[in-house]
């Protein structure tokens, strides 16, 4: 016996194709409790009515594939297809929607939205700088850095923002135009400054709640980037700790399978000190020890465990310096 | 001018490479397509470079009209992605109101299509946009009406053959038309070179039921190495 059912009804079949019950959703057929039936169904689940049906007869075998091509299956009537046409354009609607509570997507667009912010303004600082610099040539670029672009925005002229930073006007002024130009970058240098930390703070802030144990032990920041680059907390806590050490170096790994050496490290593992700090013969073997522990930490976190606290961090941190300890010299070369 | 060569209800070749399907949406271009009026019908160009479907139907060596649906069929989409070639097969298969009677189950993973796919799919009657994996059956057996009569699926993941065998085996109708376009990039890179990978999705589609009729390269109209397998359903019933 089988039954056969879609969103409107279902039935019990015997093996000669007879008819032994039937139930027809008797509820009331609106779009909206249509479209969370589909979603039921769709997720691979019995209607109420087949779920009634299998209870009654428990030798009965469901098939969701069954009444597509049961010849004996009723016919949907208009008002019936029109409904279901409503439901599920609803249904595709509601999922849109719903892209926007899924954490991975928004971190995402912050983690994403924080790395380009910070590559365009370290290109803009670094232009201001240099040309406010060529003018104010008694500034220190080093200990005035940080100055500089706003004492240049706030100023009306060349003189205005040498008197702010507390050094002699120059002997070259720019032309006015010239002058606006600077003046505007400079605005949009300090602009961007506040642009880039409120995504910064915004994705410290999620990635500390979404992956605790990971934030710990590569900052929020990089561990945002590593749950971007799989393309979801869920894929990267499946990952093997293999992959997550190459995580971003796909540049390097396509030369690999063209037969380069493989890389030791990605970008996102590497911009940690314990590991660009670290003499270049033992960065793989480091890369390879926290990759494995990036991989314990963000199964703690997806897979609900306890979070790390900074004593397991530290106790890392020990491992790492005791490879180092370990490996005080470069190989010899054979 | 070259006269147009009709390959199937509503749908025409003209010249070398130019492809037009009868605009079921009088007035609108879907993604910026031409269009063109002939005395009382409107035509919508089919870019070959942008659909594979109509880069098959120019590279076929058989009849072109076989890797179409009929008018007023039931077609399975499964990666619709944001509706462009789907808005072509709804021309054929739906037409104008739907006054063909035609379904067209569009399934796509991706949010950020569905946005799009959605809103095709309200100005196209008989066109069901469904948000969710299309490598499940039961993503796509609560919509549609009976059994198809035309598959294409055109995913960008591993193992693209054997999801297509799983999912025609469960929906292609006996005799129906089956389209599996294949991009080597997608499968893994373990399998080897795209010959190798293209070689093993053939052999899959052998060891199935399905009957693959021809292998169609798509050399020229895209980048990548892209084939399609044009395959008919030989099984009685599934």
């Amino acid at each position: 016996m089988r039954i056969h059912f879609d969103w409107r009804l279902a039935r019990v079949i015997d093996s000669d194709g007879n008819v032994i019950d039937e139930l027809v959703w008797s509820g009331k057929r609106s779009v909206g409790a249509l479209a969370d039936r589909l979603a039921k169904l769709q997720s691979g689940r019995l209607s109420p009515e087949a779920r009634v049906l299998a209870e009654r007869f428990s030798e009965a075998e469901p098939n969701h594939l069954g009444a597509m091509s049961d010849p004996d299956w009723p016919e949907p009537d208009g008002d019936e297809q029109a409904l279901l046409a409503e439901a599920t354009d609803r249904l595709a609607r509601r999922g849109v929607a719903d892209a926007a509570g899924d954490l991975d997507r928004r971190l995402d667009m912050l983690s994403s939205a924080a790395s380009e912010l910070r590559a365009s303004w370290t290109t803009s600082e670094a232009r201001c700088v240099e040309w406010a610099g060529l003018f104010l040539s008694e500034a220190d670029l080093d200990a005035q850095r940080r100055d500089i672009p706003a004492a240049v925005a706030e100023a009306d002229s060349i003189d205005g923002a040498a008197a702010a930073l507390g050094i002699s006007a120059p002997d070259h002024q720019p032309s006015p135009s010239e002058w606006d130009a600077l003046r505007s970058h400079a605005t949009g240098v300090v602009e961007l400054t506040g642009r880039l930390d409120a995504a910064e703070v915004a994705t410290r802030e999620l990635a500390r709640g979404y992956v605790p144990s990971l934030s710990l032990l590569l900052g929020p920041l990089g561990a945002a980037k590593l749950v971007v680059l799989a393309r979801g907390r869920e894929r990267l806590a499946r990952m093997p700790s293999g992959s997550l050490q190459v995580l971003g170096a796909s540049g390097a790994m396509a030369a690999h399978r063209r037969g380069a050496p493989p890389p030791k490290h990605s970008p996102v593992l590497f911009s940690l000190p314990q590991v660009s700090k670290s003499p270049r013969w033992v960065r793989g073997k480091i890369a390879r020890f926290i990759a494995g522990k990036c991989s314990i930490a963000v199964r703690v976190d997806h897979f609900a465990g306890e979070p790390w606290d900074e004593e397991r961090i530290a106790e890392i941190n020990r491992k790492v310096d005791a490879i180092k300890a370990r490996f005080p010299k470069p190989p010899k070369r054979g | 001018m070259a006269r147009p060569v009709k390959l199937g209800w509503g749908v025409r070749r003209e010249g070398r490479s130019g492809i037009w399907t009868r605009n079921a949406v009088r007035g609108v271009s879907v993604r910026g397509e031409r269009r063109k009026q002939d005395s009382r019908i409107e035509w919508r160009a089919w870019d070959p470079n942008r659909s594979k479907v109509a880069a098959a139907l120019l590279r076929t060596n058989n009849d072109p009209s076989d890797l179409l649906p009929e008018p007023g069929s039931t077609c399975l989409y499964l990666g619709a992605s944001y509706g462009g070639t789907v808005s072509f097969v709804h021309d054929l298969a739906c037409g104008s109101g739907n006054h063909l009677k035609g379904q067209i189950i569009a399934v796509e993973i991706a949010p950020r299509a569905m946005r799009e796919l959605a809103a095709l799919a309200s100005q196209r009657p008989g066109l069901v946009p469904v948000l969710g994996d299309a490598r499940l059956p039961h993503t796509v057996s609560p919509y549609i009406r009976g059994k198809a009569d035309w598959i294409h699926q055109d995913l960008s993941m591993a193992d693209q053959a054997e999801t297509f065998v799983k999912m025609a085996g469960a929906f292609l109708k006996p005799g129906g038309t089956g389209l599996l376009s294949l991009k080597a990039a997608s499968e893994r890179s373990s399998d080897g070179d795209d010959d190798t990978r293209f070689a093993k999705a053939e052999r899959i589609l052998g060891e199935s039921e399905l009957e693959v009729v021809e292998r169609i390269e798509l050399a020229h109209h895209h980048q990548e190495q892209h084939v399609v397998f044009h395959v008919r359903q030989t099984a009685e019933s599934g």
